[in-house]
């Protein structure tokens, strides 16, 4: 497929746009570029870094010092990944999207640009106080508490601009995406906030705070990152395609039922734990019920590309192929989450690799993916230049697919099998681990810093050799 | 790379060719198309198909299921339930105190004793004795236990009359606690002034005596002989 015409075209096939007035693209570039450059070094640093802590469990002395124990390196690493990553670029494909879905022009840009820079500046010093020691138990608040504050204050003025854009649309019909995004837009800083205040500045007692974790980390996963993955989808798949969603009328359910389950699917990641055991019931019930809009998704994302050649045409478009690659990978992590919500199964794969893998599917088979065709799609139109090596997207694509393939593949085999191996009492603990793991570990994180070091070097040479010329560009307008 | 920024819109839509790879939609015509889908739900366009139905009982199912599993798994919704398996007296807060209730003692007595005794508790003269101001029912409760569970039969003297008895085995059909309430009734009632009866003091007996035939009167009086008024 690498030598179709059609696809070596696609990559550099996107200058321009549509008939945007060019002052609020130039309003828009300032923030977004900085949100998503910003994205990408955190991306790299994270991938250094998960590369440092898997040859760390192959060759524990590796790099000794104080500072770069394993578990700094990969609470860093986390963090990184989710605040520095993800986040960041959500604030850049957020606000295009909505801009471009509302016909939004982006007044006083500058305060997005100060909000990105304020988080940006927290969340480096968060990083560096994680390796100086000075952390929390909690997984991805790991952060001083006083980084907080200052995270959702930052959001305010950098995330809260898609629902700006959404309350001034021209027109009274909204699209799916736009509910999406305003709800996680929501979502955020609500939960972020009392999550700060439960666990870290006046913490509840014990069982009210892992309760109050849990559903801040469902919360941040399913309704910050997934639903903005998912109007990230629902945007590209018809876009590209040029075509309706198949079952768009089911989409308003999706969207409901979506948002009414996810923040109650929490307390089952706690079965067994000494919280009421009805609160347990409903965090499994509420797992289940995801599977309601899974479907409703599934029948819009796979039913599209099901139809007259969709998949084909995926396949060939830079954008579609990560795309689908996520749809995919999203339907895969809900129906996975769902069965393996039921008691039975929760109680052998927990504590295992295998809930890692399932958060690796959500993070990176599924949003990670979403996130580089989305930027496939919106770099070329808002730098007006071409994507400089079809070669580095190729690798690109390839690296990280095979690499998230391969490590969540491992992730949940070995998971499902230890776990089983755990609850029988005939099999010692030592012999549950298994070396060959971290090894294949290790080739997996060469892989992803491999892809995203193409990524990056396409990425930012594109945005530096076209910064000048449209710079001057949108002034002389 | 100037003249590549300058490279005319390629992916401006054209008019008139849809559904071409690279044409793609302009962001007005995708938001216009699909709130034009949900509006237009009830004209089956082209794609429907019997997903809905299928989709409605689905749903509805999933509904249904999670009713069902909460209310079976949820500890009556009390804080105080931790796991599923704790047993069932921890959900009413502590183990539960048997305590002799008449009143239901009087509805068991109706159903499994009056045939013979009557409503009234005075029997039938000549055939059944009475149970109201008889002392076989007063005293040490024993005694109506081991009647209730094994029965008696043979030549039996209450109140100066003899009676032919031949009383079944009621109480082996009954449980611990049901056998209780109802002596607690017999023991209270038309007159009738002794102690309640325990079911620790039933399960007690049944175990004693096992499972043997109907006891002579005169075997149980020497067990157990009659108090002095």
């Amino acid at each position: 497929m690498s030598q179709d015409p059609n696809h070596r075209r696609s990559p550099g096939r996107s200058p321009g746009s549509q008939s945007r007035p060019p002052r609020g693209e130039a309003q828009l570039r300032g923030p977004f570029l900085l949100c998503f450059g910003s994205a990408i070094l955190w991306l790299l640093l994270a991938s250094v870094l998960g590369l440092i802590a898997s040859l760390k469990l192959q060759v524990p002395s590796f790099l000794n010092s104080e500072c770069l124990t394993f578990g700094h390196v990969v609470a860093a690493q986390k963090n990184i990944f989710i605040y520095g990553w993800a986040s960041n670029a959500l604030f850049a494909v957020n606000l295009w999207l909505l801009s471009q879905l509302g016909r939004f022009e982006l007044r006083n840009g500058w305060l997005a640009t100060l909000g990105g820079l304020v988080w940006n500046a927290a969340l480096a010093y968060g990083v560096v106080q994680i390796f100086a020691g000075n952390m929390n138990g909690f997984n991805l608040l790991e952060m001083p508490r006083e980084v907080g504050p200052v995270l959702i204050a930052a959001f305010l003025l950098v995330g809260f601009w898609p629902i700006v854009a959404f309350a001034r649309r021209p027109t009274e019909h909204s699209f799916a995406s736009q509910w999406f995004v305003v709800g996680a837009s929501f979502v955020f800083p609500i939960v972020y906030a009392l999550t700060q205040l439960l666990v870290l500045w006046c913490p509840a007692f014990g069982p009210v705070q892992a309760l109050a974790h849990s559903w801040f980390i469902q919360n941040l996963m399913l309704l910050w990152l997934g639903a903005s993955g998912l109007a990230a989808i629902y945007y590209f798949i018809p876009k590209v395609l040029g075509r309706p969603l198949h079952g768009y009328y089911l989409a308003t359910v999706a969207f409901w039922t979506y948002f009414l389950f996810a923040g109650a699917t929490a307390p089952s990641s706690l079965l067994g734990s000494p919280i009421p055991v009805w609160v347990q019931s409903v965090g499994v019930v509420a797992s289940i019920m995801m599977v309601i809009p899974i479907i409703i998704t599934a029948i819009n994302f796979h039913g599209t590309l099901s139809q007259r050649g969709g998949w084909a045409q995926a396949w060939n478009s830079t954008t579609l192929r990560f795309v689908a690659f996520g749809a995919v990978s999203f339907t895969l992590a809900g129906l996975l989450s769902t069965v393996f919500s039921t008691r039975g199964l929760n109680a052998a794969v927990r504590f295992t690799e295998f809930t890692q893998g399932q958060e690796q599917l959500l993070t990176y088979a599924f949003l990670t993916m979403v996130i580089f065709g989305a930027a496939y799609f919106i770099l070329p139109r808002l730098t007006g230049a071409l994507w400089p090596s079809a070669k580095l997207i190729h690798l690109h694509f390839w690296t990280t697919a095979l690499a998230v393939i391969g490590s969540v593949a491992v992730a949940l085999v070995h998971g499902y099998q230890s776990g089983h191996q755990l609850l029988n009492p005939a099999v010692t603990m030592t012999q549950v681990g298994s070396a060959s793991l971290a090894f294949a570990g290790s080739i997996f994180a060469v892989l992803f810093l491999i892809g995203h070091l193409a990524f990056a070097l396409n990425a930012f040479s594109m945005i530096f050799s076209s910064s000048a010329p449209t710079a001057s560009e949108a002034q002389s307008d | 790379m100037n003249d590549r920024n300058r490279q005319p819109d390629r992916n401006r839509p054209r008019q008139g060719s849809p559904g071409h790879p690279s044409d793609g939609l302009t962001d007005g015509r995708l938001v216009e198309l699909h709130s034009q889908l949900s509006r237009d739900k009830d004209e089956p366009a082209q794609g429907f198909s019997l997903t809905p139905i299928f989709i409605v009982f689905l749903f509805c199912g999933f509904g249904f299921w999670a009713g069902l599993y909460l209310t079976r798994n949820s500890g009556q919704f009390s804080p105080g339930v931790f796991d599923l398996d704790a047993p069932k007296a921890v959900a009413d807060n502590g183990p539960k105190v048997f305590e002799p209730d008449a009143a239901k003692g009087e509805k068991l007595f109706l159903v499994n004793c009056a045939a013979c005794h009557q409503p009234t508790g005075l029997g039938v003269p000549g055939a059944f004795p009475p149970l109201a101001g008889s002392p076989w029912v007063a005293g040490a409760d024993e005694r109506i236990i081991k009647a209730v569970l094994a029965g008696l039969a043979g030549e039996i003297e209450i109140k100066g009359i003899k009676y032919n008895g031949n009383m079944p085995n009621v109480g082996v059909a009954l449980k611990d606690a049901q056998i209780a309430n109802i002596a607690t009734y017999v023991r209270s009632a038309w007159g009738n002034s002794a102690e309640p009866v325990m079911d620790t003091k039933v399960a007690e007996v049944r175990k004693a005596i096992g499972a043997r035939g109907q006891y002579a009167p005169k075997e149980l009086l020497e067990a157990h002989p009659l108090e002095a008024k």
